[in-house]
């Protein structure tokens, strides 16, 4: 009980996801940026193994973390314009959605392009389609995009919470952090 | 005396044997290989994943004979530029100069310098080159006669390093397994032109 949230903060649980997977989506998405253009080779193979293993771990954790909060109350928000709150909520549903689409277009990128995939190189999973030029460009079209939306809404997401602590002086960011959970 | 006469016996039993034995290695029927029913593949792992390379043109000359193994020879040139690994961004990289280098390489060979029979079935004593690497190998294989002609099938497990392919860097078993199967399955017909046999005694007459 102690791992929900409860009417002003949220629980630990979300929590943890919430600043685990920023932390993942920190490595892996610079890493993506930078693998593309190394040449050819064991160390290029090797790092887009990482950014698949990380992607993948992002997949699995987007689907615990959505089912868990499918569970959760949510903290009563701050006073704030009804637009305000329309457009956080949109946010966060968006941001859920593109959890989703950003590693599974990434998986099926993968696959259409007949590249394997191993998870941290304990195992492997399979391709979601044979191997298939078409669909591997759309795909990648669809993982590029996704990720660049999805960078925008965080970077958005990002500085309405910051707005709200420094400016408004409101509890929006401390509902999400564990350190100042007490505070009133 | 006695020791010359029977050394020179010897010699001259080898060479009928030899003589012999060229002479069947033009008799062993002659076969042509059926395409659409045939497949010279190889099976390797990258990254944990097995892929499958498919080798979709080449160029074998066999003939065998159960009981005339010493006619008997395979020969077969393979286009490496014909490699079709599932994934065209796979058969790029294969294509390099770290793997088949194959604007200086296009092709590989395998020829047998001899088949011998063993319990299991013959066994090839073939010279595989590939990228100006030769190794000599041991080709155990099936051969099942039919009415229409045979099927061959054979199964080598090769190290990629032998050849050269994916030194360096590439070294790393982690990355691309050494290990690598190859798969041969060819369904043959008995040559439907005049057999060789007849053909080049023939040619040799032409003044
Ligand atoms: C939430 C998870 C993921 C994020 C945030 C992410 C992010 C990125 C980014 C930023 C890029 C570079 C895009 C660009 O160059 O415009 C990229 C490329 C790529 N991603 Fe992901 N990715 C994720 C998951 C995955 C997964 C699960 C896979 C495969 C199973 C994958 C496979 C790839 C591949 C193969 C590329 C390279 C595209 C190319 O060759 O240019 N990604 N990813
Ligand atoms: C610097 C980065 C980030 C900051 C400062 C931040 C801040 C916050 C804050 C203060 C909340 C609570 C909002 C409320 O109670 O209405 C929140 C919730 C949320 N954030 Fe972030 N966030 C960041 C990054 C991210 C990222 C990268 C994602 C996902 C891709 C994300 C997804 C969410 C979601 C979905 C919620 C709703 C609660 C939940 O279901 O987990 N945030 N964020």
């Amino acid at each position: 009980m102690a791992l929900r949230s409860t009417a002003s903060v949220w629980g630990p649980v979300v929590q943890a996801f919430h600043w685990g997977m920023l932390l993942l989506l920190l490595t892996t998405i610079p890493i993506g940026y930078y693998m593309a253009d190394l040449p050819l080779g064991p160390p290029k193979l090797k790092i887009y193994a990482l950014h698949k293993s990380i992607g993948i771990t992002l997949l699995a954790l987007a689907a615990v973390r959505l089912l868990w909060r499918l569970g959760e109350r949510r903290p009563a928000p701050s006073p704030m314009p009804g637009w305000q709150r329309v457009a956080a909520q949109t946010t966060h549903v968006l941001l859920y959605v593109l959890l989703f689409v950003v590693p599974l277009s990434g998986w099926l990128y993968n696959s259409a392009a007949g590249f394997p995939l191993q998870w941290f190189r304990l195992f492997n999973l399979p391709a979601l389609t044979a191997a298939n030029p078409a669909l591997k460009v759309v795909a990648k079209q669809v993982h590029e995009t996704g990720v660049a939306v999805l960078i925008a809404l965080v970077v958005a997401h990002a500085v309405a919470a910051l707005k709200h602590h420094f400016i408004d002086r409101d509890a929006t960011l401390r509902s999400m952090l564990p350190l100042l959970r007490s505070r009133p | 005396m006695m020791g010359r006469r029977r050394c020179s016996g010897v010699t001259v039993a080898a060479a009928v044997a030899t003589l012999w034995a060229a002479a069947s290695a033009v008799a062993a029927p002659r076969f042509d290989v059926v395409p659409s029913q045939s497949s010279v593949t190889f099976v390797g792992s990258q990254q944990g994943e097995k892929f499958t390379g498919t080798i979709r043109s080449y160029d074998a000359r066999i003939r065998f004979a159960a009981d005339d193994l010493a006619g008997s020879s395979l020969d077969v040139t393979l286009q490496l530029a014909s490699i079709d690994t599932n994934s065209p961004d796979r058969d790029q990289g294969i294509a390099t100069a770290d793997w088949f280098n194959v604007a200086e390489f296009p092709t590989a060979t395998f020829r047998t310098v001899a088949i011998r029979s063993s319990p299991v079935g013959p066994v090839g004593e073939a010279d595989l080159t590939i990228k100006g690497h030769v190794k000599h190998i041991p080709f155990p294989f099936t051969w099942k006669s039919g009415s229409a002609g045979a099927t061959l099938d054979a199964r080598v497990t090769l190290d990629r390093l032998d050849f050269g392919l994916g030194a360096g860097d590439w070294a790393d078993d982690s990355v691309v397994a050494h290990k690598v199967e190859v798969v041969v399955h060819l369904t043959l017909v008995a040559a439907a032109t005049a057999p060789a046999a007849k053909q080049r005694p023939k040619a040799a007459n032409v003044p």
